[in-house]
């Protein structure tokens, strides 16, 4: 799937570009693009082993397994078989609904790292990953914080207005996300009977 | 609500020093364990960055941009939305970059400044989260996640016209 994505996306970037007599740019374009990732990995890094490493420590203490059998019950629908990735998948979302989105990454990729111990073909998604980004495709938030400062800076005069249909809209999208992926999973499992 | 993370970084370490937990030690094992991770992921987001800016840059976005735009016209979604909902399941900061200038040419309570809002405020960076996630672990094959995130994007950008239509009316 991704592959097609990016290869189309490629393609369509090269001809549109050729036809418009672009030349070299198109080039660095690309590298530009790239030297934004090594930039932005960087951005990453700090907050990455800031909340790794008190992950670490909370996880040392104990905390984590009780967050882990605190949980265990309300998630155990979505990840029946994964239980180590329970407390980070817990802390990603909390951390996108309290609007945290440099803590939510780090406890993101945790969950998938502990959701791959789980994982009989290493290069396959399992369901439960498959479940995990559709919850992150659709991250319910409490307010939209950044939203909000933006409009606040922008001299709105009703800066929380969009509070209440964002909050909708999101659910609205959580709850396809969580149903589209049950219907998914159902239609592969009748798909692998016949 | 800031002040809630401070507080219970508190309450860890308080009880830290009580069961006695080597707190530094742990810290740098912790950290140490994200360099891999990021190291990982970097070259997922170079393609991914590389592919949005290309497409970007060699005018091919627009082009799509101006094809689309009647189709996303007759569902509801105002012309100077387009490239909000087209660039917004593969880049945030494009994304807020997009927002503000709805917000300076509408204006932030206008029709279009509020639905632009709330559209960014309920949809994600899908392609983003899909790059990075499965990137970090190795996965080849995603399966349906990526129509599962597309149809919950279209599905919170459905349920955002109808709810700020709602509020209007």
């Amino acid at each position: 799937m991704m592959n097609a994505f990016w290869g189309i996306i490629i393609f369509a970037s090269l001809l549109f570009g050729l036809i418009a007599g672009q030349k070299g740019e198109l080039i660095t374009a690309l590298i530009t693009g790239a030297n934004d990732a090594v930039i932005l990995v960087f951005n990453l890094a700090g907050a990455y082993m800031v909340w790794m490493g008190l992950m670490e420590v909370a996880n040392d203490m104990g905390v984590v397994k009780k967050l882990s059998n605190a949980v265990q019950p309300l998630l155990k629908k979505l990840f029946p078989k994964s239980k180590s990735a329970v407390a980070p998948i817990t802390l990603n979302l909390a951390a996108n609904f309290f609007g945290l989105g440099s803590a939510a990454t780090p406890f993101g990729i945790k969950a998938m790292q502990e959701l791959q111990k789980y994982n009989p073909h290493p290069a396959i998604a399992t369901t439960e990953m498959c479940m995990f980004i559709a919850l992150n495709a659709s991250a319910l938030e409490l307010l939209p914080t950044t939203v909000l400062s933006m409009r606040a800076a922008a001299a709105s005069n009703n800066v929380y207005i969009v509070v209440v249909p964002t909050f909708i809209a999101s659910i609205a999208a959580f709850a396809t996300a969580v149903l589209c992926c049950k219907f998914f999973e159902s239609l592969e499992k009748r798909k692998g009977n016949c | 609500m800031e002040v809630i993370i401070p507080i219970l970084l508190l309450v860890m370490f308080i009880a830290a020093a009580y069961k006695k937990t080597s707190v530094y030690d742990s810290f740098v094992r912790g950290a140490k364990n994200a360099l891999p991770v990021l190291v990982s992921i970097l070259p997922y987001l170079a393609a991914m960055l590389a592919a949005i800016n290309i497409f970007r840059a060699s005018g091919a976005l627009q082009g799509f941009i101006d094809l689309s735009s009647p189709v996303m016209e007759s569902i509801g979604i105002p012309k100077e939305l387009t490239p909000l909902v087209v660039l917004r399941p593969f880049s945030g900061s494009a994304a807020i970059a997009l927002l503000d200038d709805i917000f300076k040419t509408c204006g932030p309570d206008s029709y279009q400044g509020v639905l632009a809002s709330v559209m960014l405020g309920s949809t994600e960076t899908i392609f983003y989260t899909v790059a990075l996630y499965f990137g970090s672990i190795g996965i080849k094959k995603t399966r349906y996640s990526i129509p599962t995130a597309l149809i919950s994007g279209i599905a919170g950008i459905a349920a955002s016209i109808i709810a700020v239509k709602l509020m209007y009316d």
